[in-house]
């Protein structure tokens, strides 16, 4: 079983991190400033400077870097699409032998 | 109401200029005296009869936040927020890339505008207090959590959380529950300066967004632990937020829910000793 889980289902089953719209975004790094989980990552030599590196850090539905974002490249799921994976996650574990 | 209204007017994005637009209107309509951000960083002493006179109304543009940065920046206690791209997208509107505002942008503001005067005389009134009462009892016994310098306390019944820190007590005729946030998120976000109280009569899924918390460090969004209507905010904190901090399971209750349907909500809350392990657990990470 997982380590890292949240309301009982393994944390990498749950599909919830943040998406970086690069259209958007100007690399001001608040976003990685703030997170304390290390969900970014930069990269100084490449085009995209910053990444979604480490997207089962995230904490399943805080969207607190998204908070931080001036120009608002940052999204999340909808919520209820997740509330509805991690009840049907859970029912298929409680269903299982 | 009138208020002593502070935009940011950013210059580099069109929601800088929209929260220029929803102040100028709010001022021409006489909703409240205008502080310039510029002058009132520069001269404080400028704007200090009005501040001291009006609550702070706060207009930012974007998520930077630079209008209610510099409004902590001068000790002055905000009494409501409106943020142009947050409301533009829930309107489903889009602010364009220009800096100067269309007829659209235009459009759009004068509807925010017009927003912030109707929601007033609901964030403005007392919260039914009568209603917000409804037999709740005052936290008993507490779990201790220690890590390093900080003790994170959890009452050990009477409350049940979500995995996202937020914390509900079910009225004794269960049928409204007041809900709130966890000691260990009141100490993670330190000095509580403003919360956002959700809208008397919204519908709230669980796991949906009801209200925010903010300091200097961030914002936190209040993920409902259970579906339901609001029927009470605790309109205390516009004045008060660090009862927050003080109290964060009683006079920091943040919004009044009629429920829904609690008896599911349930299967996906943990009672106060099961939370106690999953804060041990985020605080051990967090060093």
């Amino acid at each position: 079983m997982s380590e890292n889980t949240f309301m009982g289902v393994p944390r990498e089953k749950v599909s919830w991190f943040p998406t970086i719209d690069y259209q958007k975004c100007n690399y001001c790094m608040e976003c990685d400033k703030f997170c304390p989980h290390h969900v970014f990552e930069r990269r100084e030599a490449e085009e995209r400077k910053l990444v979604v590196a480490n997207p089962n850090n995230c904490v399943v539905f805080c969207r607190a870097c998204a908070k931080t974002c001036g120009p608002d490249a940052i999204s999340f799921p909808e919520k209820p699409a997740i509330v509805a994976m991690i009840k049907r996650i859970r029912e298929e574990g409680q269903a299982a032998p | 109401m009138k208020y002593a209204i502070l935009p940011c007017n950013g210059l580099d994005k069109a929601a800088g200029q929209g929260s220029r637009e929803v102040a100028l209107w709010l001022v021409e309509s006489g909703h409240g005296e205008l502080v310039c951000p510029v002058l009132v960083n520069n001269s404080p002493d400028r704007y200090a009869p009005v501040l001291g006179e009006l609550p702070l109304l706060v207009i930012d543009g974007c998520a930077t936040q630079c209008a209610t940065k510099l409004a902590n920046r001068l000790g002055r206690k905000i009494a409501r927020k409106l943020q142009v791209t947050e409301e533009a997208k829930r309107m489903g509107a889009t602010l364009g890339k220009s800096l100067r505002m269309g007829q659209d942008g235009l459009a759009l503001a004068s509807t925010l505008a017009a927003l912030v005067v109707e929601q007033t005389d609901v964030v403005g009134r007392p919260s039914s207090e009568e209603v917000a009462q409804a037999d709740y009892v005052h936290v008993q016994e507490q779990i201790e959590v220690a890590h390093d310098k900080f003790l994170f306390k959890v009452p050990v019944s009477g409350y049940l959380f979500n995995e996202n820190d937020v914390w509900v007590q079910v009225s004794a005729d269960g049928r409204r529950a007041r809900i709130g946030v966890s000691d260990f998120v009141q100490q993670q976000l330190t000095d509580i300066s403003f919360v956002g109280l959700p809208t008397i009569g919204a519908e709230v899924e669980q796991f949906g967004d009801v209200g925010y918390v903010e300091s200097a460090k961030a914002t936190l969004e209040l993920v409902s632990p259970v579906s339901g209507r609001v029927v009470a905010v605790n309109s205390a904190l516009v004045d008060a937020p660090e009862t927050v901090n003080a109290e964060p399971y009683d006079k920091g209750w943040v919004a009044e829910l009629e429920l829904k349907d609690v008896a599911a909500d349930r299967d996906l809350l943990i009672d106060g000793p099961a939370y106690a392990s999953v804060i041990e657990k985020k605080a051990s990470e967090y060093s």
